[in-house]
């Protein structure tokens, strides 16, 4: 055979090869990066930040340790849980507290004992059942104590009755489903009661959005003792959910215990400022607050030493068996013992007004 | 002369075998050489890619977003992404899924993002790495929080676990105490995420972060949510002078469409979507989940109120004066 036979085909060879190779080139450079490159899964980068670690995450939680403890230094009282003011609590809430109590030998009644028709109409229904108690708890109440209930009060006080409120500031609630939901709107109302005693629940709640002066959510804050009393005793910080702030009146005597940490703002205009939460006058102690008691929150934080200084003040109270007197006897500035008149019967509207569309 | 013929014909079948044989042969050498040719990348003008998120970030469309993503990530003719986005957020999980996204893009090629209309919190969340953020005075941007569907869904689970039998306390309980908890775990990588990539722009703390106040454009360019005052165009020029493959004018624009054609697919399977800016939630409790349970709070990172929030609502209040 000769070179040119096996050079011929050859070259076809070698040319056809390359007319294939070089038209898929172009093919492959016009085609783009429709396929090829580098393979998914390499130099990843960032996948695991720093912000994402656990200990930049996961947040702390207070402790739900410690207990209820009363005593009986002061004999065996009889304290009355009032329910006659549209006082918005579930008593199931509140068993720790009832428990706390019972355990000590002190009693608890929700009812008044005693209590027939006659209701709560006058004054004088109201300074006998007071009689009967050595402490009165009153928790979120929405509706007034009429003008005699509060005379009969203020009497109940000056003798050392004790009295503890816990209130709420005004809160929206939606409640029901499905096509219509209700919102509720529910103030404070026990404002005139309170204001006898200098102190009258602020006009909003309280949030505070720094993790270290709420406890797990901006609307649960902390509060420490102002000043060192029975009531403060083994408290470093308190927890208050939905709190409000308590306002004193312009010749106030009562004493703030506990104010809101540093950073508290009020909810809707926010306002900083240095907020109290807990206040005292004399007999009388005045919450911003009441769902510390519940069974929920109350032994977040020091919730339960607190609780437990609240139950002492209750039941070391000396209050003679005859006070508030009764009947004929009542002498107050009202004149009129035996009240059920109208404007007495009526609850006191709270002063905070809401503008609900109705 | 049939010597001669035969040589002939014999040369015939000899050149259609060699030419046979050549062209197996290049047919199999032809792949290596197109895809050499194709990924070299080198031939190509670079380009800015130009991806559209519209809507929720819900899985689907978070899922899409990040397709889009990995794509232009791996298409080595794509020097830079704009993400043009609208999004009021959804579910947290898929937000962070947004976020990883692009946080990965924006650690392999600059990525600037414009808010067409919302980057509300879970959207908020996702273009929080990018290198730039332009927005008009319109846009939303901010909103920087989480919510938890709570209250009959709460209750009714555990009413619900409270005729079942089981095998620890804990199984199956959510208490809000621990709703709350875990809402706080979720904000904190929210907002630890937002204040890693802008908090050197930013003029407010993390504190003030956590209000998850919404922003406007103009507000958002000066508190630091936001970098300029611009168009879609202002930022693909943004991008293309941030990319390194990149030189002057001579770069293309390729635009990602929108998973539009899918789109009633997609929304049918949304927890949340949008529609002119409001939130519609979309009740997944007929869908075929695979089991006969279902989540009793979910934890969106959404900008918006519960459509249920806004029918017929009866008010009422202690007031009595």
């Amino acid at each position: 055979m000769k070179p040119a036979e096996i050079a011929r085909p050859l070259g076809v060879f070698v040319i056809v090869i390359a007319v294939v190779l070089a038209g898929s080139a172009v093919l492959g450079a016009v085609a783009g990066g429709g396929g090829g490159g580098p393979t998914d899964g390499q130099n990843v980068q960032g996948q695991s930040p720093e912000q994402f670690q656990p200990e930049s995450v996961n947040p702390d939680v207070d402790p739900e340790t410690g207990d209820i403890s009363v005593d009986a230094d002061d004999g065996t009282k009889e304290v009355l849980i009032d329910t006659q003011h549209g006082n918005a609590f579930d008593r199931s809430d509140i068993e720790p507290v009832v428990e706390a109590l019972a355990e000590a030998g002190h009693t608890v009644d929700f009812v008044p004992s005693g209590t027939s028709d006659r209701g709560f109409g006058s004054s004088t229904s109201y300074n006998a059942t007071l009689q009967e108690y050595d402490a009165l708890l009153v928790i979120n109440p929405t509706e007034g104590f009429t003008e005699a209930e509060r005379a009969g009060l203020q009497t109940y006080t000056d003798n050392d009755g004790r009295v503890v409120v816990l209130g709420e500031p005004t809160q929206t609630g939606v409640s029901g489903g499905g096509l219509i939901a209700s919102v509720s709107t529910v103030s404070f109302g026990a404002n005139d009661l309170t204001t006898q005693y200098g102190a009258r629940m602020g006009a909003e709640a309280l949030f505070n959005l720094d993790d270290s002066a709420n406890d797990n959510g901006f609307k649960s804050i902390y509060a420490a003792p102002e000043s060192t009393s029975s009531l403060s005793e083994g408290v470093d910080t308190v927890t208050f959910e939905n709190a409000g702030y308590v306002a004193r009146t312009g010749d106030s005597d009562a004493t703030v215990l506990y104010t809101a940490a540093d950073g508290t703002k009020t909810l809707e205009t926010r306002r900083n400022g240095t907020y109290a939460t807990v206040v005292r006058n004399d007999n009388v102690v005045f919450v911003s607050d009441s769902d510390f008691v519940d069974q929920d929150e109350v032994y977040d934080a020091d919730n339960e030493v607190f609780v437990s200084n609240l139950l002492d003040f209750l039941t070391s109270g000396d209050k003679p068996d005859d006070v508030p007197e009764t009947a004929t006897d009542d002498g107050f500035g009202d004149g009129n013992g035996f009240g059920g008149g109208g404007d007495e019967d009526t609850p006191t509207p709270p002063a905070t007004s809401t503008p609900a569309d109705s | 002369m049939a010597a001669s013929s035969e040589s002939t014909s014999a040369t015939t079948v000899l050149y259609v075998v060699v030419v046979v044989v050549a062209v197996l042969v290049a047919t199999v050498l032809a792949p290596v050489v197109y895809s050499a040719t194709t990924g070299s990348g080198d031939s190509e003008d670079p380009s800015v890619a130009v991806l559209t998120l519209r809507g929720g970030t819900s899985g689907a469309n978070v899922a899409a977003i990040s397709e889009d993503l990995r794509q232009a990530r791996n298409n080595d003719s794509i020097e830079a992404v704009v993400m043009r986005v609208d999004s009021p957020g959804g579910g947290v999980t898929s937000s962070e899924e947004f976020y990883l996204a692009m946080n990965r893009t924006a650690a392999e090629m600059p990525v600037v993002t414009y808010v067409e209309g919302y980057a509300a919190s879970g959207g908020y969340f996702g273009i929080a790495p990018s290198d730039a953020i332009y927005v008009k005075p319109s846009s939303l941007v901010g909103s920087v929080g989480v919510v938890a569907t709570l209250p009959s869904a709460l209750e009714s689970q555990n009413a619900q676990v409270r005729s079942t039998l089981r095998t620890g306390p804990d199984k199956q309980l959510q208490t809000v105490d621990s709703v709350r908890e875990e809402l706080e775990l979720l904000q904190n990588s929210f907002v630890g995420t937002v204040m890693k990539h802008r908090g050197d722009n930013l003029t407010l703390s993390r504190t003030e972060v956590s209000n998850a106040a919404t922003y406007r454009g103009t507000e958002a360019v000066q508190n630091g949510f936001a970098d300029e005052i611009g168009t879609l165009e202002s930022a693909i020029q943004h991008a293309a002078t941030e990319a390194d493959g990149i030189e002057g004018d001579s770069y293309g624009v390729y635009y990602k469409e929108p998973p539009s054609v899918t789109a009633s697919i997609i929304l049918a399977r949304n927890d949340v979507e949008s529609t002119n800016g409001s939130i519609v939630y979309v009740d997944q409790s007929e869908e075929d989940t695979g089991t006969d349970f279902v989540p009793p709070v979910r934890y969106y990172a959404v900008y918006g109120i519960p459509e249920s929030a806004v029918e017929n609502q009866e008010v009422v209040t202690n007031e009595t004066g």
